[in-house]
């Protein structure tokens, strides 16, 4: 419930917000200094510079405030476009602003003539010309003013993206249920049978270890095989003949080159999401073979029919997990197929066979 | 103080067991690996704290709880959790005792010292906070000092009288003591309430037929049974049978 709620406030659009006082206030200070700068590159066309600089800010000031005020009214409405045509209908409605300004200023220069005796200088006097000129300058300034959020937005956006997926990727490998009962189930093996207990601790080590490893790296089939093994000997530990597991591998070619962690993490869910939710466990199979040049290892355990207690996104991530590291390896060559029917899940992952380049000096 | 263990690992049953040793003024009378042994232990056993897991197959810990409240004297439940960010969170709110595994003997201790019964509706609160499922899957029933399981999905209907519900399925008739507004709240996807006192499941809803003094009745498939339907709820009852088939 309270997602959806949340994803909806987030604005996806680029632009900042300018209807909040920061924004305000930094459109003030820079429309200040650009006025400032403008006034000192013209100082030897005027004869007097702070009348200059005066006019200058003031004529800015009410560009800079209406398209603030036009950008924050119209940022829900743009934040729903793809960004293109944000970006052209949000510089359109900058261009009029400034237009708009430009024609207002014109039309009071031309009633309060008489009322200002620096009026002459102040006010242009050339009316297409000035309108032209602010145009084509808006123009100019909001395209790049645009750009620069857009960059900005985006490079924001790819460094909280990058946080997301480390944080994904890492709970992927330590899922955090299997680490905290593992430390139960050792705590209590290191009263009743500390030999176990210490066994326990080493394949939770290599575990881990294995778990360090980043996304690229390519170790044996034998290794992620052994790899799985460590994990179901832990697992055995905690839930004892509840938890079965038939290996029939006899035929897969063992010094093959695999990525790392893609059938522990199979077993893993299988045991998650498979036997711990059946009170009387069951046999999770996992079968491999050699099709032609391409190895196929399948993992099939029994589920609930029905689950009572709802079950989080941990199945799909686990499995989007060992997706990217197939895909790292063989670019659109290698995939994972799932199934559920019957009461069973069966997941079946499909890579070429790569000969191991280390297989001399591992045998 | 009484103590009974429920878990479903025996090495986590087998730790908290040897912690209790070690705490003076404890007994543990007995150890379950699922939920309906836990039943049947509570109401043999009378315990006075059951060190209830959160995560089980079967029935869940927070249903395990739920029927717990039907004894007569239901003891105080403490949950056990490895990892459950969610539960964790709701037991915070609802200030529900938990204690997270491994264990800590002092923590332990500690949760015994203010061990209390959970209510029913703070167990529901628990479980939306959680995000769990709040419908029970069963409905529980007491006879005498027996607990009794009925699947929700073995109902035909409940009728109320003045002081119990009368649930009748498949497996016969019982008794319980709750409220027919909390069931048809938990139950509204699939019951239908057809009278101040009846509460109907939809699917076992045979027909639904007009008596000559223009009354509507309802008939239940399997069981036979013939069933008023009051005015009150006779525009409801059509809505939802059309609307379904």
């Amino acid at each position: 419930m309270r997602m959806p709620e949340q994803r909806s406030q987030t604005p996806n659009s680029f632009l900042p917000d300018f209807c909040a006082a920061p924004a305000v206030l930094a459109v003030v200070l820079i429309v200040e200094l650009v006025a400032l700068m403008m006034a000192i590159a013209r100082q030897s066309l005027h004869q007097n510079f702070w009348v200059d600089l005066a006019a200058t800010s003031l004529f800015l000031l009410w560009i800079g405030l209406g398209c603030s005020a036009v950008l924050c009214r119209s940022r829900a409405w743009l934040a729903r476009m793809p960004p293109g045509r944000a970006s052209a209908v949000a510089i359109a409605m900058l261009v009029a602003v400034v237009g708009i300004v430009s024609e207002l200023v014109y039309q009071a220069g031309r009633f309060g003539q008489f009322e200002l005796q620096s009026a002459v200088t102040v006010f242009p006097t050339d009316h297409a010309a000035f309108l032209l000129r602010n145009m084509a300058v808006g123009f100019i300034v909001s395209a790049l003013a645009l750009r620069y959020f857009y960059v900005t937005a985006e490079w924001k956006r790819s460094i909280e993206m990058e946080a997301l997926a480390r944080i994904h990727a890492l709970q992927a490998r330590i899922r955090p249920h299997f680490l905290f009962n593992s430390m139960n189930t050792i705590a209590s093996l290191t009263r009743t049978n500390p030999g176990r207990a210490e066994q326990a601790i080493e394949d939770l080590a290599d575990l881990f270890r294995a778990s360090l490893h980043d996304a690229h790296t390519q170790i044996s089939l034998k290794d992620e095989i052994e790899i799985a093994r460590t994990h179901e000997r832990i697992e055995q530990l905690r839930l004892g003949d509840r938890l079965r597991v038939e290996w029939d591998i006899g035929k897969l070619p063992l010094r093959a080159q695999v990525p790392c962690l893609i059938v522990q993490p199979l077993l893993e869910n299988a045991v998650y999401h498979g036997i711990e939710m059946l009170p009387a466990g069951g046999t999770i199979h996992i079968r491999g073979e050699l099709v032609q040049d391409r190895i196929e290892i399948e993992v099939r355990n029994p589920v609930l029919a029905h689950q009572g207690y709802r079950e989080r996104e941990g199945n799909r991530m686990a499995l989007e997990n060992i997706r990217q590291r197939l895909e790292l390896a063989w670019p659109g060559r290698a995939w994972v197929e799932t199934t559920q029917s019957d009461g069973e899940f069966r997941a079946k992952l499909i890579f070429p066979f790569t000969e191991s380049r280390s297989s001399v000096i591992d045998v | 103080m009484k103590i009974l263990i429920v878990d479903d690992e025996p090495p986590a049953r087998e730790r908290l067991r040897s912690l209790l040793s070690e705490i003076g003024d404890c007994e543990v009378i007995g150890e379950a690996s699922n939920g309906e042994e836990a039943l049947e232990l509570c109401s043999q056993l009378k315990p006075d704290v059951v060190l209830l897991d959160v995560r089980m197959p079967g029935i869940s810990g927070l249903e395990v709880a739920r029927h717990i409240d039907t004894l007569a004297d239901p003891p105080a439940v403490i949950f056990t959790t490895a990892y459950d960010q969610y539960a964790v969170e709701a037991f915070e709110t609802e200030a529900v005792g938990y204690l997270l595994k491994p264990v800590r003997k002092e923590k332990l201790a500690h949760a015994l010292r203010h061990a209390a019964r959970i209510s029913p509706s703070r167990l529901t609160r628990v479980a939306r906070t959680a995000g769990m499922e709040q419908r029970r899957e069963r409905i529980c029933a007491r006879l005498g000092d027996q607990l009794r399981l009925i699947p929700v999905e073995d109902i035909y209907y409940f009728l109320a009288d003045q002081k119990y519900i009368t649930v009748r399925h498949k497996g016969g008739e019982d008794l319980i003591d709750e409220s027919l507004k909390s069931l048809a709240e938990e139950f509204s996807n699939d019951f239908v309430r057809i009278h101040r006192n009846a509460l109907v499941a939809e699917k076992q809803i045979s027909a639904v037929e007009r008596t000559e003094d223009g009354q509507y009745v309802v008939r239940v498939r399997d069981c036979g049974a013939v069933l008023q339907v009051s005015r009150r709820h006779a525009a409801e009852l059509l809505r939802r049978i059309r609307g379904e088939s």
